[in-house]
């Protein structure tokens, strides 16, 4: 799976905890990107996010995973390490 | 050093469903689980909790530096509950945390600090939409909350 095809996938999980000014730009979504900061992601659905990438990818996210997934790019790192550990 | 977090209950309740599985494991680490288990009112120590991470969380990447997302590496204990008030502590490596939650029926306020006494000299201002809507910044508080219809700002 390539960067590109994991960012197409990362969005509809993203659109569902953004707020609507951010969901209409999500096509313009870039890896530099970062949830709370630059997406408005509420710390609290951050859990959400990476609940949701487990059950997407079917990879388990163990905390020390979780502790660096504040961004787009560090997410897709973090799901293509996973994939290839399977 | 001074951190706060304010938590919109109704907010929460809407954009939040933590009885989600696997969603406490992730967030809460077991000693927190069973402070949860044990509490009367379960939803209100969601956030509870959650609120004593995020005020301590604010005062600790600004000391460190650190941005994380780390939030069973921030330990709650030692709760104290008088009234409409808990007080707490927040464990992060070796960092110790002092706090005290205030909880209404519509939010939950936390507010963290180095010391006991430290914390007696925090004051804090809460505002409802739309009287949030004016320049705060320029009052210079020392830390801001924003959640829901409420701004939480600490001094």
């Amino acid at each position: 799976m390539d960067r590109k095809e994991i960012i197409d996938r990362l969005k509809p999980i993203i659109k569902t905890y953004a707020p609507a000014q951010v969901k209409e730009k999500l096509e313009e979504l870039t890896e530099d990107a970062d949830f709370i900061q630059d997406l408005y992601i509420n710390s609290a659905n951050l859990v959400d996010i990476i609940l949701d990438v487990e059950e997407e990818f079917n990879i388990t996210i163990d905390n020390e995973s979780m502790e660096k997934m504040l961004t787009v790019k560090a997410s897709i790192d973090i799901i293509i390490t996973k994939l290839s550990e399977k | 050093m001074t951190g706060n977090d304010l938590v919109d209950l109704n907010q929460a309740a809407s954009d939040s469903n933590w009885q989600r599985k696997g969603y406490l494991d992730k967030i809460y680490t077991l000693a927190e689980q069973k402070i949860l288990i044990a509490s009367k009112d379960q939803n209100e120590t969601v956030w509870l909790l959650w609120s004593m991470k995020e005020a301590a969380y604010k005062i600790y990447s600004r000391q460190t530096g650190i941005r994380n997302y780390a939030p069973c590496s921030l330990q709650c204990f030692d709760l104290q509950p008088d009234a409409h008030k808990v007080n707490g502590k927040v464990k992060v490596a070796d960092h110790l945390f002092y706090t005290e939650s205030f909880i209404s029926a519509n939010y939950i306020h936390t507010i963290a600090a180095l010391s006991m006494a430290s914390l007696t000299e925090i004051k804090v201002k809460i505002y409802t939409y739309p009287d949030t809507l004016f320049d705060y910044r320029s009052t210079e508080p020392q830390c801001v909350s924003h959640h829901g219809k409420y701004l939480a700002l600490v001094y």
